[in-house]
């Protein structure tokens, strides 16, 4: 694969996992450069892989199956590695505790397993959820440690992670799960999606 | 409180030390002692001891050795058991419990003091020889996870110790300890050294909290729930938490252990099976609950053990309620006089008015509706709209457009916001889906069954993220009459006499509470509930 391919096949790549953005987003998402990733994603629009207007771009259909053809031999050397089908084993056991937690960060079990949204109205029950995320992220950023060793732009994860688990740290309720900023959750789903994406796999969610 | 060589205290309720010098939860095992209440026998290392854990380098000195010991010898005189051995042995929860609770803090290990000889004596004990490998499985799985900080899968219910002793050794390369005394030095330890972890550290910085202060370790005599038929476990309501009736609410799990009722794995009783066979037990029970409830002037969530007919208290704490619960609960305790009609107020929060009052779907509109599909409910509400199939056809179609899709991924969010409501095939109410709709107060709908989005495509249809269900057509939904909520009017009524301002007759009940409250009222509060 010539270098020329590889920042576009990796600028769409990153678009694909943020499903629309800015070349700053992809940028911080796959780990280049801005200008660079802007080039990567014009020459991606003229080749009828994905669309732009207004500085934001969306993945075409064309380059939607584009990158499925090219995956296996992009991440051919990642996906035989065993260090990260073992990575992955763990990210999907700390996926699954994380989106349990999200789960009562939202909604609050009453008795009968009714469960009811969570007004923040009882700092002890927050403080547990965010305490839980905490030991969630730790595992976390040992994960992305593995990642990162094989492929280190998935270490850039860990800082978006970390800024996110820090503000609700700090009492922004929002910075949990919102689904319209940078939340634990936002950051995390578009992990899993690089991640399944890199390793080819279907996404199975959790009961 | 009585002194331990002077480093332990003894919590038995002689006197009740205050917060800062025990913590929270060491001041509230005091406490209901204190009121008469059976509660397991337990004793503290007060938070000093942690500034001087810190001061000494991370160790633990002699005396304060000598103290716990001395201290637990105490808690097998008070029970007739022993620890670390003998036909009755004793076994310890060990928690920290800070003045105020903060993340970051190591927070239990239940079960220390299990050993080979131990088990053994606990299968005699209870005659159930699984049960008995099992708490020796969980305490070593939590003494790894916890102390040593392996990354471990739940162990499952035919493990057997050593093999999840020999998965602590392969993830930590450290050995969980089979002497329970060095069992006991390490979890202190873990205890004290967890004030400064990172995460607590990192918490103490943004809320401005002072570094030198530090936790207590609260060492408690574990009460067993399966000795036989009059031993088990449950969990009481003072109050109804579903519909909030005055009337003690609760389950009860015969032979059960504490984890067996909050893990749902067995199928516990409706109360009055307690007190059809343990009158007495069942009497203390209620009499103790009521108590608890009028010392906090509030719904009490209590759990319990009854150990061969004799009752302990495990825990007390403010109950979850729905929202119809935290409406009739705060209007009754108020007329009881429990607490005054701004603290009933005060008690119901904006969002829970605003549940008890979302428009729904009609009984009688729903059964005479066709149902297309049934999955688990992710997002409470009802909304809706025509079937689309990806984000792009959502986004596009402007109008009231339902997303229907086999699963979501992040590409899939911003169809999720032009949608009113998705339906998912796969996936339960922990899927991305569920929280991404619950975080943009969309109805949701997920699960339904592998290939049943296709067949929703283009037909208009209804979700109801309450129930589960969605149907064909597009059905009405109808408000909720304040009449028919128990307690509603009165806590409007009140709402308006106790406003600071004059209330314009057209202002809505949510914020007309919002203004009994003290509090503005948000612009464009007609926007849809995120729940963030």
């Amino acid at each position: 694969m010539s270098s020329a391919t590889d920042t576009e096949l990796l600028a769409l790549h990153g678009l694909a996992v943020k499903k629309a953005g800015s070349p700053a987003a992809v940028a911080a998402v796959i780990g280049a450069e801005e200008a660079e990733v802007e080039a990567a994603l014009e020459a991606a629009v003229a080749a009828g892989r994905a669309a732009g207007a207004k500085g934001t771009f969306m993945v075409a259909p064309v380059g939607r199956e584009w990158l499925d053809a090219q995956y296996p031999q992009a991440f051919a050397g990642f996906r035989a590695d065993p260090a990260a089908t073992e990575a992955y084993e763990r990210f999907e056991r700390i996926n699954r505790a994380l989106l349990a937690l999200f789960t009562d960060w939202q909604m609050v079990p009453t008795a009968g397993g009714e469960r009811v949204p969570n007004d923040h109205g009882d700092s002890e029950y927050d403080a547990d959820i965010v305490d839980r995320l905490g030991a969630q992220h730790e595992k976390a950023e040992k994960v992305l440690d593995s990642f990162a060793a094989l492929e280190p732009r998935l270490g850039l994860y860990k800082q978006r992670l970390d800024s996110a688990y820090d503000r609700a740290l700090a009492g922004e309720h929002e910075w949990v799960s919102g689904a319209r900023i940078d939340s634990y959750h936002t950051v995390w789903f578009e992990l899993h999606e690089d991640l399944l994406r890199m390793l080819g796999r279907e996404r199975e969610e959790a009961p | 409180m009585t002194a331990v060589a002077d480093r332990a205290v003894v919590l038995d309720g002689a006197t009740v030390p205050s917060r800062e010098v025990v913590g929270n939860k060491g001041r509230s095992i005091a406490w209901m002692l204190s009121l008469g209440l059976p509660v397991p026998p337990a004793l503290c290392l007060p938070i000093e001891e942690c500034r001087r854990f810190h001061a000494g380098g991370g160790e633990l000195d002699d005396e304060v050795w000598s103290s716990v010991l001395a201290g637990v010898a105490g808690l097998e005189q008070k029970l007739d058991r022993e620890f670390g051995g003998g036909e009755r042995p004793l076994l310890v929860s060990v928690r920290s419990g800070a003045a105020v609770s903060m993340p970051g803090m190591m927070d239990t290990v239940l079960n220390l003091g299990i050993t080979d000889t131990v088990e053994a004596a606990l299968a005699r004990l209870s005659g159930d020889a699984d049960f008995a490998r099992q708490t020796h499985c969980r305490f070593v799985h939590q003494f790894g996870a916890t102390v040593l900080g392996a990354d471990l899968d739940e162990p499952a219910a035919d493990a057997t110790p050593a093999a999840v002793r020999e998965a602590v050794r392969r993830d930590s390369g450290e050995e969980v300890p089979t002497d329970p005394q060095e069992q006991l030095r390490a979890v202190i330890k873990t205890v004290f050294g967890s004030w400064s972890s990172r995460r607590a550290k990192a918490y103490r910085r943004h809320w401005g909290i002072p570094e030198d202060g530090g936790t207590a370790v609260i060492i408690q005599a574990m009460v067993f729930g399966n000795l036989g038929r009059d031993s088990g476990t449950g969990v009481l309501f003072s109050r109804n938490p579903l519909s909030g009736e005055p009337e003690p609410y609760g389950e009860w799990l015969p032979g059960g252990q504490g984890e067996d009722v909050v893990s749902g794995t067995h199928d516990p009783l409706p109360l009055a099976a307690l007190e059809a066979s343990l009158p007495a037990a069942h009497e203390r029970l209620i009499a103790a609950a009521t108590l608890l409830e009028r010392e906090h002037g509030d719904v009490q969530d209590v759990e319990f053990t009854v150990e061969h007919g004799q009752l302990y208290l495990l825990q007390t704490r403010a109950a979850k309620r729905s929202p119809l619960a935290a409406v009739r609960a705060a209007v009754d305790l108020a007329a009881e006089g429990a607490i005054d009609r701004a603290e009933a107020l005060d008690r119901v929060t904006p969002e829970q008015l605003a549940s008890v009052l979302a428009p729904r779907l009609e009984a009688e509109v729903a059964a005479a509706a066709e149902v297309l599909a049934r999955g688990t409910a992710a997002c409470p509400g009802v909304a809706s709209g025509v079937a689309v199939g990806d984000s792009e056809a959502a986004c596009e179609a402007g109008g009231d457009v339902v997303l229907a899709r086999p699963t979501t991924s992040p590409e899939d969010v911003s169809g999720m916001i032009a949608a009113r409501a998705v339906v998912t095939e796969r996936g339960g109410s922990t899927s991305h889906a569920a929280v991404v709709t619950r975080a943009l107060g969309r109805p949701s709908v997920v699960g339904v069954g592998e290939g049943e989005s296709a067949a929703l495509l283009g037909q208009e249809l209804t979700v109801d993220g309450s129930e589960g269900v969605v149907y064909r057509g597009a059905l009405p939904t109808a408000a909720v009459d304040p009449a028919s909520v128990p307690g509603l009017s009165r806590l409007l009524e009140w709402a308006r006499e106790l406003s600071p301002v004059e209330v314009a007759a057209a202002t809505s009940p949510v914020d007309l509470l919002r203004l009994a409250q003290g509090k503005s009222i948000p612009q464009g509060s007609e926007q849809e509930e995120e729940i963030s």
